[in-house]
């Protein structure tokens, strides 16, 4: 009996060893270590980049431009539901360094920024053979051209702002307080980045399955606005120049077609953020944003709403095709089958696909399109020669015509520089409506000029400082390299 | 706990039985052979022969002692309790009995056969507590151990962790959901962590486990708590290791305090089938009071003719549409319900000397007081004890349950409580209502608990098994054996006839959580004695695994919602399927010496060393020492002369260090997450980082230095126990923010430290001990906390309404400070104050903090109230007299705070939304005197202290009225028990919300009543049948 214990527990004992081991491998997770080693995973990793134009929730190309940045112009204003008061307070200009829309701008554009630095550290690294060496270096490209535009947006919100160009791999003091860098050194850094990413394959070369990657085109489209944005008119003349004599591109016949589902990615798009509802992928929710709340069935929500002072649905000519396809006034409900009249709403993004459910809009953003570009090269133009060139009218006109008004050749064939400026301007006002771009035109155009057009509007508080965007409190507080923009301190 | 009937306690009674005999001989031998001189002939009168046994067990009771009354004539009793008396005294004469251990009692012998049962005695000294891996007599202990008194464990509640309020000092237990079979939040001796877990770790029957809620993703709202999977009418003992003395055998996972939990066994030589039953119903404490129809119609009004004065002052309803109007629906009459409650226990017990067994079965059902909500479980037991040989013995105790939930969907507390009066649930058709009419959009509450599938089922078996070899006496090897494994499968459907469903045409998931997780542990212990030298010691090996993995997949847009979740693959739009895997590992080897001389002077001394795979490859292993001493003054020799008035007297001191790693996996490692974009219209996966890996992340570490007095009064009628800690808690695991332009927002590392200290008091007095008696239970704990330094240098961290700040105890409330209301002809001095941009009479005020001349909501904060209470207290008093027992239990918290969120959301006044009745009072033109600010559009909530409120309260918790019928009412019958008994039946507290036992869960941010479904009262009654 005694025996028999004895063995038994021998047993259990024996049984008990150590059968485990305490090193992580995780079945399900991927670790930095064992990625960036071939072509499959160097194209993953530059999808990431993609990605981040816009990841989840309210990010850059997906409505945090909207909230974020074009509340604080003439042109829009917190709807009846925006219900944050960060966004109420940016629409009021009542906001400060700690405003949670404006963080997650710096913090998403590094976030997309550090994304690409990955790409472009650790592709190189990748043996050859393991990648074709066109891939190796579009894929570079492309990460420089996502790294550019993201700089060209800090730089314009924020002013100066710390330049980072690698990966972050360690909590050194090194890695983790990065100084500011001078404007002027973020647009030399975006300049090269672009320059660079001018190699990239022509649209035309991409296959149907790399449709929406950036291009040469889309490089140099926006290196023209680049040096647009920085008053170099001849290189901003030169470069929209370049890509229109490129032919790679072209206007749509009608301005609708430029947000068709079935016309995405057309002759027209150079760039786009693009988004595809339901489908378990991601809608456009500007869609859903800009949607009238009191349409049974709609289901909008309305928080991206117009300043109606500043005039902008009064501007439109009622003739202007843009109107339509900009506005909207009235509904049919899906549900009660009445037609509802309201006040003008947002419209471009709204997916009749989706009825009921707006915030599955499969329309993509246009980050930059040929219309703009015919306008860049309409106002480089006029400012290089400090007068409207037929050139500058032809550019400009190409666009009015397009939206079915009359042509500024023919009811003002001669403009002043600085009427033709306004007149470029206020056609991008019209043309580029909800396409992020009315805080750039603004800014761009001096503190004078933002204070005087928001107060006209009835933006009261508007200031010079507004001009750009306080660097957030929270990167004050943990970088103690970094300084406060002098217009932001008291 | 005790258990004085413990198998432990009856070896070591056994083994000090001949010094009983001994002393019991020199105790009676002088008056018998007085009398023996007396009379030459004993007179015989009577002969009787008896047995004492244990009440609860019927355990034979050797060494009891039985007296005649009023004479010098007593015997003990032998090996299987059985006495004898041949005596001159003639029937009917009184015995008076006693045993160490139980109450003292008198019977009257009126025929030759007895048979006596001793009722154990409530937290004597001499009862056994279980410790980590080991057991010891409460004498014994050097650390500060708390047992959960039996009656409180009475309490019909879903879990065990319910039982837990208000039961021993040191334990904070604040409900986080009613929801049936929901969550409570625990904290033994104040939270020591910040980001990290704070539950304590649970060990049933030997078998560490925490209780985080898993969740497949599918399920909206409060996930069910996993603790109620085990039956609580299982357990025998519940209790509670707080000093680091009792925890730093845990190692890596004492720090947060250690809950034993020990499920019933059977006992030799006694069976026993008991049947228990109970029934009850649940109702809500109280209801939130918002306006009604026409008060709602004339606010609504109001904010529109605010908003555009040129569309006249009836935008919304003209006066004659608002005369129609009756009080509206009442949204919580719609959906709030008095809910039955029921529980069946089974129980068989029994069994030999060699084998001993316990077979339960229960079936428990808890409706919720939200209509189509509920709990219940269905759980059997099989605990074996056996010695097969001389030296082995083995045992286990199995149990598997399977539960099922219907979750209140997440946000349908608030939804009930800002439904606009105005809105119907159903149109006119009879089909619901979709949404609020207004601007403000949420889905019709009513229909959402109504028509929304939103199911939790979990299937659990949790089981350990070990064998203990004895090599020489005093020396013993154990092997344990463990497993817990879990299923969770959550189900959804969201019709297309409610709102939420109407956007997608109904949508469906469903998810699965399985977890597996093994543990074996071998450990060696030996104990001996020689002289006054009493020294025990173990040591051993452990290890435990955790795997487990998630799935869940989806589908929307349904030609029918007839199919609900069971037919995924009709839906027309396939949701993006997921899954995920995790796994981790835990090697431990731990050793604990118990020494004592002469039970006067007791040391401890205790070490662990983990290894986790969850930190960083330079950091894996860490080591856990504690030491104990104490002085039990009252065995000293001089001490004798006042041991009348002081039975018992000891003092107590440990020190030691615990961890914690109550992170998630991989969090050392530079993990990818992946991601998708785009091209070409169709979709393909990008790897993004989620974080800078760190080779240096290790564990939590908590220093604890703990300093007690156990004092025994009169007899033991009075104890108290003192007890006053400190702990620091240093290298937490703190997500510290990083800047952004490293891509990442932050990284977690070990930096910053926060302390804990306190002082406990726990008193248990027998105040009557004759034909009535009154026990009382009183436990008070005091918990100061504060956070002694942040990561970087960083002095605070601002998460939401809450501000973490060094100098400042976690659970800051930070928001504005309300500064009256704006009145007319103020606009130009005080409306920067407002915050509107358009500042107007009748907006509330805020004082300008910063001192900038101007207000906004970021820059005018400051510190407006702590979550965390002064103090907490639990008072039990039981009365008991013939057969009939009567306990009444007081809870209370006293000094905490808690953000009354809902209420935030009703005084905005928008007339979006259903507005708190205190809207009444708002300001207008013509009723300017009031605190309460105008109604008007702005829907953007600002956080000030108006919402910060006292959640001190008193409640009765548990009031229960028993009665044990007569044992001659029925044949057959062992013993037959009623009860009657009431859950929070009266509560007094200054809290406005549905009920003051509420918090948010996290201990960044605590005592946030935001739409949590609220505790019911309730009010059952029940029986327990013996046979």
């Amino acid at each position: 009996m005694k025996r028999t214990s004895e063995i038994f527990f021998f047993i259990l004992i024996l049984s008990s060893g150590a059968c485990s081991s305490l090193d992580e491998e995780p079945a399900s997770q991927l670790v930095t270590e064992q990625f960036y080693q071939n072509e499959q995973q160097a194209t993953a990793a530059v999808t990431a980049s993609y990605r981040k134009l816009y990841e989840t929730g309210q990010s850059l190309y997906n409505s945090l431009f909207q909230i974020g940045v074009e509340m604080a112009t003439d042109d829009y204003e917190a709807g009846p539901r925006a219900r944050n008061a960060h966004v109420r307070a940016i629409s009021g200009l009542t906001h400060d360094a700690s405003n949670d829309r404006m963080e997650q701008l710096w913090k998403q554009s590094y976030d997309a920024i550090n994304t690409s630095n990955i790409a472009i550290d650790r592709i190189p690294l990748i043996p050859a053979g393991k990648i074709s060496e066109n891939i190796r270096a579009r894929l570079i490209n492309e990460s420089k051209f996502l790294r550019a535009l993201h700089y060209f947006n800090l730089v314009r919100w924020f002013g100066d702002v710390p330049i980072v160009l690698h990966e972050t791999t360690s909590f050194s003091p090194e890695a983790l307080y990065v100084a500011k860098s001078p404007a002027a050194d973020v647009y030399q850094q975006i300049i090269k980045d672009l320059r660079d990413a001018e190699n990239l394959p022509a649209p035309n070369e991409y296959g149907s399955a790399d449709i929406g990657r950036a291009s040469a085109g889309s490089a140099k489209s926006l290196l023209a606005k680049v040096y647009l944005t920085q008053q170099d008119w001849p290189n901003a003349a030169a470069k929209s120049k370049e890509v229109i004599d490129k032919h790679w591109y072209g206007l749509f016949e009608n301005f609708g077609d430029v947000f068709e589902v079935s016309k995405k990615n057309g002759k027209e798009h150079i760039f786009s953020a693009q988004f595809q509802g339901n489908a378990g992928y991601q809608g456009n929710s500007l869609a859903s944003r800009s949607a009238p709340n009191e349409v049974p069935g709609i289901n909008g929500d309305y928080a991206d709403a117009i300043h109606k002072q500043g005039g902008l649905y009064e501007s439109f000519a009622e003739t202007d095709t843009r109107r339509s396809v900009t506005f909207i006034t009235q509904m049919v409900s899906p549900t009660d089958g009445r037609l509802y009249t309201f006040e003008p709403h947002l419209h471009k993004y709204y997916d009749p696909a989706v009825v009921g459910n707006p915030g599955q809009s499969s329309r993509n953003l246009p980050i930059i399109r040929y219309a703009e570009v015919l306008l860049i090269y309409a106002e480089a133009l006029n400012e290089q020669h400090q007068t409207p060139t037929s050139g500058a009218y032809d550019a400009i006109d190409e666009v009015r015509q397009r939206a079915g008004i009359p042509l500024l050749r023919n009811i003002a064939p001669s403009l002043s520089v600085n009427d033709f400026r306004d007149s470029v301007f206020q056609e991008r006002r019209k043309e580029l409506v909800f396409e992020y771009q009315r805080w750039f035109d603004l800014v761009r155009r001096g503190p004078d000029y933002y204070v005087k057009t928001l107060k006209a509007a009835g933006k009261t508080l508007a200031a010079p400082k507004h001009i750009h965007f306080p660097t957030p409190q929270r990167e004050l507080n943990l970088n103690p390299k970094l300084k406060q923009d002098p217009l932001w301190v008291n | 706990m005790q258990i004085p009937t413990n198998r432990l306690l009856r070896n070591r009674i056994k083994k000090r039985l001949w010094l009983r005999y001994v002393t019991m001989f020199l105790f009676i031998s002088q008056p018998l052979i007085l009398a023996a001189q007396e009379h030459t002939v004993p007179l015989i009168n009577s002969r009787l022969s008896g047995r004492v046994v244990d009440a609860v067990s019927r355990e034979a009771l050797p060494g009891a002692i039985v007296q005649i009354k009023g004479t010098t004539h007593g015997v003990s009793t032998d090996e299987q309790g059985k006495f004898g008396f041949v005596t001159g005294q003639k029937f009917p004469y009184t015995l008076i009995v006693s045993f160490l251990g139980y109450k003292k009692q008198e019977v009257i012998a009126e025929t030759g056969q007895v048979e006596i049962r001793l009722e154990p005695v409530q937290n004597q000294l001499n009862d056994v507590v279980v410790v980590g891996y080991g057991t010891q007599k409460k004498s014994d202990l050097t650390g500060s151990i708390s047992s959960v008194s039996g009656n409180l464990l009475k309490q019909p509640v879903s879990s065990l962790d319910q039982a837990l309020k208000g039961s021993v000092p040191g334990i904070q237990v604040t409900q986080t959901s009613g929801q049936p079979g929901g969550g409570v939040s625990i904290r033994i001796r104040g939270g020591s962590s910040i980001q990290g877990g704070n539950e304590p770790l649970y060990v049933i029957d030997g078998f560490p486990v925490y209780n985080n809620p898993v969740s497949a993703g599918i399920l909206s709202g409060t996930p069910v708590n996993p603790l109620a999977n085990i039956n609580p009418s299982d357990i025998e003992s519940i209790d509670v290791l707080k000093d680091a003395s009792a925890t730093a055998i845990y190692g890596s996972r004492g720090a947060n305090g250690v809950v034993i939990i020990t499920t019933k066994k059977g006992k030799a030589d006694k069976s026993a089938l008991s049947y228990e039953v109970l029934y009850g119903v649940q109702s809500l404490r109280k209801k939130i009071a918002v306006l009604g129809a026409k008060d709602f119609a004339v606010l609504r009004n109001e904010v529109l003719y605010d908003a555009n004065p040129s569309r006249g002052k009836n935008q919304y309803l003209t006066q004659a549409q608002i005369d129609q109007l009756g009080r509206g629906t009442d949204w919580q009459d719609e959906a709030f319900r008095s809910a039955p409650q029921q529980s069946h226990q089974l129980t068989i017990s029994g069994g030999s000397a060699k084998t001993r067994y316990l077979l339960s079965g229960n079936y428990f059902n808890q409706q919720g007081i939200i209509r189509n909500t509920d709990f219940s479980r269905f759980s059997i037991r099989a605990n074996v004890d056996a010695n097969p040989f001389d030296r082995l013995k083995v045992s286990a105790a199995l149990t598997a349950s399977k539960s099922d939930a219907n979750v209140a969907p997440a946000g349908i507390v608030s939804s009930l409580l800002i439904m606009p009066p105005t809105a119907t649930v159903y149109e006119p058709d009879g089909s619901y209502t979709l949404r609020n009419p207004f601007e403000n959009i949420f889905a019709n509450p009513v229909a959402t608990i109504n028509e929304q599938i939103n199911k939790s089922i979990t299937n659990r078996f949790f089981g350990t098994a070990f064998a203990e070899y004895k090599i020489l006496e005093g020396l013993q090897v154990k092997v344990l054996f463990g497993a817990d494994v879990n299923t969770t499968n959550e189900k959804s459907y969201i019709p297309s006839t409610i709102y939420e469903g109407a956007q997608t045409n109904g949508s469906a998931g469903q998810g699965t959580y399985s977890s597996y997780s093994w543990l074996n542990e071998n450990t060696v212990s030996y104990a001996k004695s020689f002289g006054k030298h009493n020294f025990d010691a173990l040591a051993g090996f452990t290890q435990q695994e955790y795997t487990s993995d998630v799935s869940r997949s989806g589908a929307q847009n349904f030609v029918t919602n007839d199919l609900t979740y069971n037919n995924l693959q009709s839906g027309a739009t396939l949701v993006r399927p997921y899954s995920d895997a995790t796994a981790w590992v835990l090697h431990s080897w731990l050793a604990r010496v118990n020494y004592n001389y002469a039970n006067r002077y007791y040391f401890t001394a205790s070490i662990r060393t983990d290894g986790s795979s969850r930190f960083g490859k330079g950091n894996k292993w860490g080591y856990f020492p504690s030491a104990a001493a104490s002085w039990r003054v009252s065995n000293e020799p001089f001490f004798r002369a006042l041991s009348k008035t002081i039975s018992d007297l000891k003092i107590r001191a440990s020190f030691g260090t615990t961890g914690n790693l109550e992170i998630g996996e991989y969090q050392s490692l530079a993990a990818l997450y992946s991601l998708t974009y785009l091209f070409g219209g169709k979709t393909f996966t990008g790897f993004a980082p989620s974080r800078i890996p760190n080779d240096k992340l290790g564990w939590e570490t908590t220093y604890q230095y703990n300093a007690g007095i156990d004092v025994g009064l009169f007899n033991n009628r009075l104890q108290v126990s003192l007890d006053g800690y400190y702990k620091k808690t240093q290298d937490l695991l703190l997500s510290v923010e990083i800047p952004w332009t490293t891509g990442q927002n932050a990284s977690l590392q070990n930096f910053g430290s926060v302390q804990n200290k306190g002082f406990e008091i726990g008193v248990n007095s027998r105040n009557l001990t004759g034909a009535l008696g009154w026990n009382t239970n009183l436990s008070f704990s005091l918990n100061r906390n504060k956070v002694l330094t942040l990561g970087n240098g960083a002095r605070s961290y601002i998460t939401g309404n809450y501000i973490i700040r060094v100098g400042e105890p976690l659970g800051s409330f930070y928001g504005t400070v309300t500064d009256g209301i704006l009145q007319p002809g103020e606009e130009a001095g005080k409306g920067q104050y407002t915050g509107s941009a358009t500042p107007k009479p009748g907006d509330r005020l805020y004082k300008d903090i910063s001192g900038d001349k101007l207000f906004t909501t970021a820059a005018d904060r400051t510190i407006i109230g702590n979550a965390q209470p002064d103090f907490i207290f639990g008072l039990n008093n039981t009365f008991d007299w013939k057969g009939l027992s009567l306990s009444v239990f007081l809870q209370g918290s006293y000094g905490n705070k808690i953000l009354n969120s809902n209420r935030q959301q009703l005084e905005l006044f928008t007339g979006q939304q259903n507005a708190a009745a205190s809207a009444l009072d708002r300001w207008t033109p013509e009723h300017t005197n009031t605190q309460i600010p105008r109604a008007k559009l702005d829907p953007a909530p600002v956080f000030s202290d108006r919402f910060i409120e006292d959640g001190s309260f008193l409640r009765v918790k548990n009031i229960a009225l028993g009665y044990s019928l007569p044992r001659s009412v029925f044949r057959n019958i062992a013993s037959v028990e009623v009860y009657v008994s009431a859950q929070n039946l009266l509560t007094w507290t200054n809290y406005t919300g549905f009920d003051p036992e509420v918090t948010s869960g996290s201990n960044v941010s605590p005592g946030t009543d935001s739409g949590i479904y609220p505790v019911s009262r309730t009010v059952s009654a029940g029986a327990k049948i013996s046979f």
